[in-house]
């Protein structure tokens, strides 16, 4: 029977599928597939609501799982492969994507079937623009990490079945795997941002938008460019569509121009202010209140004003 | 001496496409086209290994008519040959048309001991060129690259993986893709404008890669594109002194509830 299967190597991001999988599941009226890597991670699918949970043994690096998860899908005639849309995800999403011959979408926010394809909305130009596309079946559709709820464990009776992963590839040999040191807090789940942008002289001054951000219990956001051209604050604190995206109920900026990638990454914020010297700046647009001004001279106006 | 392929598209600058508040249309008359921002590092990434041990360096691209603007610019920043295809299609290909298109070129123009590509493209950020490239061709792909060394035939690289690293060595040939964060492009010297006059640009047609009218028709359709349009206040303070707009700004805080 023509099905759903999904997948991802971060079980949590799993969970994630399973919502938007059931919600496919609902108009398609097809069986709902899982692949885990882990017999607890594929006991909490099938509790889930993943109708068949195929166990992949012996795989130690996620990407040489393409080649059987495309045979597997092949095999259950998948008419809807969702995978998480983590790095490896969508490296593992094209190498499945072309062992069926098939479409791929990246990153979509929405999906449905309408008239025998699948219907997907995406962001395009750096996030300025949302894109509508329909896509033959089979296709095979990346999600982003928190665009759907996690399913919650259920009495699912789904069945799991094990299965012998191919050998890998000889020609590639994976080592170093060492995880990346976060410094401070989750800036995507911060209650309030205070973010710096290239109109900041120096490194130093840093301490005018920490002043700023203390007064208001903020967390410090930045740019791309601070983060990966200047170096100034670690790049998990960038904002943007490559970076973070917020849902913070305060966005406050200092010397930020607003460039399309950035906005994308802002526009959840309940709140967003604006202060840059250049009035034509597009993140005054984007902007609830704005003050066109030295962000050396405002920044501290602010902060004096929220201590009284 | 190695030989490195490095691909490019030419793509509208975002930040000059405007969006009608009245119906969320695109108007891109004023839009000049570019490099890709993420194959400006992809060719740097080439010419990096080109100057630090010697390589030949070819660039291939697939795009509309307007691609032949692009020759200069590429050539300017140190590849020695660039490939172009130039057919209206390109303006309906997916990632699976544009590998397709991309492995039949460098089939034609290789054998390649390295293939680069960013990270995936400005406009559509589709980012499965690469690895589908790969696949394509047979070859191991490593993707989100950060750092990158030829040693032999072997490649060497450290991928980025959003919660760590690792290091994927590959007995080569292999396809990589490169975050931009693993160098920082050049802008062309003035000496660089002038060389790239003088070297080749060689259009493929085509007709001439073999390729199935099936294998030339997007998996993927755009069925519409819309601007995202911003519903916010747009309120500017310009009182003449900052300190009566900051009080104005506090005030509309306090109201919000945001501090």
């Amino acid at each position: 029977m023509p099905g759903i299967l999904i997948f991802s190597e971060n079980n949590a991001i799993a969970l994630e599928l399973v919502t938007a999988g059931l919600g496919l599941k609902a108009t398609m009226n097809h069986s709902l597939c899982a692949v885990a890597l882990s017999e607890p991670d594929a006991a909490a699918l099938a509790a889930a609501g993943a109708d068949k949970v195929f166990l992949l043994n012996g795989q130690d690096w996620p990407e040489g799982c393409a080649q059987p998860i495309a045979e597997l899908a092949a095999r259950e005639l998948a008419a809807v492969i969702l995978i998480g849309g983590t790095a490896r995800g969508k490296d593992i999403a094209a190498k499945v994507a072309c062992g069926l011959d098939a479409g791929l979408v990246t990153e979509a926010q929405t999906i449905e079937i309408a008239e025998d394809k699948l219907q997907t909305t995406r962001l395009k130009y750096g996030g300025l623009a949302v894109a509508c596309e329909a896509t033959g079946l089979p296709a095979v559709v990346t999600i982003a990490p928190r665009t759907f709820d996690k399913a919650v464990a259920g009495d699912g009776q789904g069945q799991v079945i094990a299965l012998d992963a191919a050998a890998g590839d000889p020609r590639v040999k994976v080592s170093d795997l060492c995880p990346i040191e976060r410094h401070g807090v989750d800036i995507a789940s911060a209650a309030r941002v205070v973010c710096v942008g290239r109109g900041l002289a120096k490194q130093e001054d840093l301490a005018l938008a920490e002043d700023l951000a203390k007064a208001l219990s903020a967390e410090i956001g930045c740019t791309r460019g601070i983060a990966e051209d200047y170096h100034w604050l670690p790049v998990e604190r960038y904002i943007g569509i490559s970076g973070q995206n917020i849902k913070s109920e305060l966005y406050l900026s200092l010397g930020v121009s607003g460039q399309v990638q950035h906005v994308a990454g802002i526009r959840d914020a309940k709140v967003i202010v604006a202060v840059d010297t250049n009035e034509k700046a597009p993140i005054f647009a984007a902007a609830d209140y704005g003050i066109v001004g030295d962000l050396y001279e405002v920044a501290p106006l602010i902060t004096a004003a929220l201590k009284k | 001496m190695s030989k490195i392929l490095v691909c490019y598209k030419w793509v509208l600058d975002e930040q000059d496409i405007r969006v009608n508040a009245a119906d969320a249309s695109l108007d891109s008359s004023r839009a000049k086209y570019k490099i890709s921002d993420y194959d400006k590092n992809a060719i740097e990434e080439a010419v990096l290994l080109q100057e630090g041990q010697g390589a030949t360096v070819d660039a291939v691209t697939f795009g509309g008519d307007a691609v032949k603007q692009s020759l200069k610019d590429l050539l300017s920043r140190g590849p020695d040959k660039v490939f172009y295809i130039a057919d209206p299609s390109a303006d309906k290909a997916d990632g699976y048309v544009t590998a397709g298109v991309i492995a039949a070129a460098a089939r034609k123009t290789g054998p390649y001991d390295l293939i680069i590509c960013g990270e995936g493209s400005a406009d559509s950020y589709n980012q499965q060129v690469a690895p589908r490239l790969a696949a394509n061709l047979g070859l191991p792909s490593i993707t989100y690259v950060q750092s990158l060394k030829l040693e032999g035939g072997r490649v060497v690289a450290t991928r980025k993986l959003g919660d760590c690293t690792e290091v994927v060595t590959v007995e080569g040939p292999a396809v990589v893709s490169v975050v931009p964060e693993i160098n920082k492009p050049r802008i062309p010297s003035l000496k660089q404008v002038l060389a790239a006059a003088k070297k080749p640009a060689e259009e493929i047609k085509i007709a001439d890669l073999g390729l199935s009218p099936k294998q030339l028709t997007a998996k993927t359709v755009s069925l519409t594109v819309k601007g995202f349009v911003m519903n916010r206040k747009n309120i500017l303070f310009k009182e003449p002194a900052q300190a009566d707009n900051v009080a104005k700004l506090v005030a509309a805080l306090a109201k919000e509830g945001v501090c």
